[in-house]
């Protein structure tokens, strides 16, 4: 199977781990993508681009010709030039930012993905998805600070499907919109642990997380989601709380937790159009995480009507 | 202001709908907004620049109120919308 986005590079290392991640993620584009690195020296942003948007870390120059755009990393430096139409980008990764390869990978070389990727349609939102016992889909969208993580390796260890922790992507489907995962391994901070009361996975010290596979808390992975049910998690207190939201809030919400991807202006409208479908298609909810979700697991069941 | 000043959406705004009413994004101050029924009749109606008595016909065809009323909602709405840049004001030439 074609692993759907492919890495050229001349550096036998680097080409490999970046194909190992990307490949991990089991994502399938409706076009086949290419990344083109390179490492040496990165040039200066083409004179000609519009004013950039910032983000941390990142800084994306929407070019004067339709669609093009260059991404900058400001971590170690390293660019992204991307074409409109086109499924390939051109990376140069300079020495400093080739040594801090897992770093450039998930804040770097995945956005460059993100935008390439919206470039045919699919469009990117902070959200972890899941199938409850009912066989809905849902999508938790939020930060990484509201207990998405948290809760996708709950619903693992309950025995449901989940797709991804935070990076999905929305996509047109016969009318309707569904949400694909990138597949990653869940992070759990220390009080994510404890309160899961799980064990084993992988310490990764450089976000001081520890990871799992869906399949290790006990789920199984699901690729692809068509949600009946928005979530926007909040940590709460004690009792577990879910409040619908009116529609307008509903899309509000799905625009915040999209808000940095959708400014790039030529495709800004076609992003927010496709958040409005999902908010047609699916009822949005406020969800506050309490205390007591974990000690009566089974309230998750009963939670949405 | 003169009576023939016509509005318009500013270039950064995107607009979409959703259950009458609608969600509106400023690519270049980064903010969105919710807006009410009445404010996405009028943001629409903008897809042609027009001038306050124009706006005022438009929410009179779709809504029951009275030309004052229509008159007073559609300039509260327009005042927000130009502090927040959401929409432009060109003065006629004389």
């Amino acid at each position: 199977m074609s692993p759907g986005i492919t890495v050229q590079c001349d550096q036998p290392t680097i080409r490999s781990a970046v194909q190992q991640y990307l490949d991990e993620g089991r994502l399938h584009p409706p076009v086949p993508l290419t990344l083109e690195i390179e490492v040496g020296e990165v040039p200066p942003v083409p004179p000609d681009s519009a004013p950039p948007f910032h983000q941390p870390q990142l800084v994306f120059y929407p070019g004067t010709r339709p669609g093009s755009l260059t991404i900058v990393w400001e971590t170690a430096p390293a660019q992204a030039r991307l074409e409109n139409g086109s499924g390939r980008a051109r990376v140069i990764l300079s020495p400093a930012a080739a040594d801090r390869l897992p770093e450039c990978q998930t804040g770097f070389l995945m956005m460059t993905v993100v935008f390439l990727l919206r470039r045919f349609g699919w469009h990117h939102v902070h959200g972890a998805t899941a199938v409850d016992r009912r066989g809905r889909g849902w999508l938790m969208a939020g930060n990484s600070q509201v207990g998405k993580s948290t809760t996708t390796a709950f619903l693992a260890s309950r025995g449901w499907p989940v797709g991804t922790d935070d990076i999905a992507f929305l996509v047109p489907s016969a009318g309707r919109v569904a949400v694909h995962a990138f597949r990653s391994r869940i992070g759990l901070r220390p009080g994510g642990l404890e309160l899961l009361a799980v064990s084993g996975g992988v310490f990764q010290p450089r976000r001081g997380k520890t990871v799992f596979w869906p399949e290790e808390l006990g789920g199984t992975w699901v690729e692809r989601i068509e949600p009946e049910v928005l979530l926007f998690p909040v940590i709460g207190g004690d009792r577990t709380t879910v409040t619908p939201l009116a529609p307008r809030d509903t899309l509000a919400q799905l625009v915040r937790w999209s808000a940095w991807v959708i400014l790039e202006p030529q495709l800004a409208q076609e992003h927010l159009d496709l958040l409005a479908a999902l908010g047609r298609q699916a009822p949005g909810y406020r969800l506050e995480l309490g205390r007591d979700l974990f000690s009566n697991p089974q309230l998750i069941d009963e939670l949405i009507p | 202001m003169s009576a023939s000043a016509r509005y318009r959406p500013h270039p950064d705004l995107r607009l979409t709908a959703l259950e009458g009413e609608g969600v509106v994004l400023h690519l270049g101050t980064r903010r969105y907004f919710t807006v009410s029924e009445t404010g996405l009749a009028i943001l629409e109606a903008l897809g042609t620049p027009r001038s306050l008595d124009e706006i005022v016909a438009t929410l009179q065809e779709r809504y029951h109120v009275t030309p004052e009323h229509a008159r007073s909602s559609a300039l509260a709405f327009l005042d927000r919308c130009l502090s927040a840049q959401l929409v432009t004001r060109e003065e006629a030439p004389d």
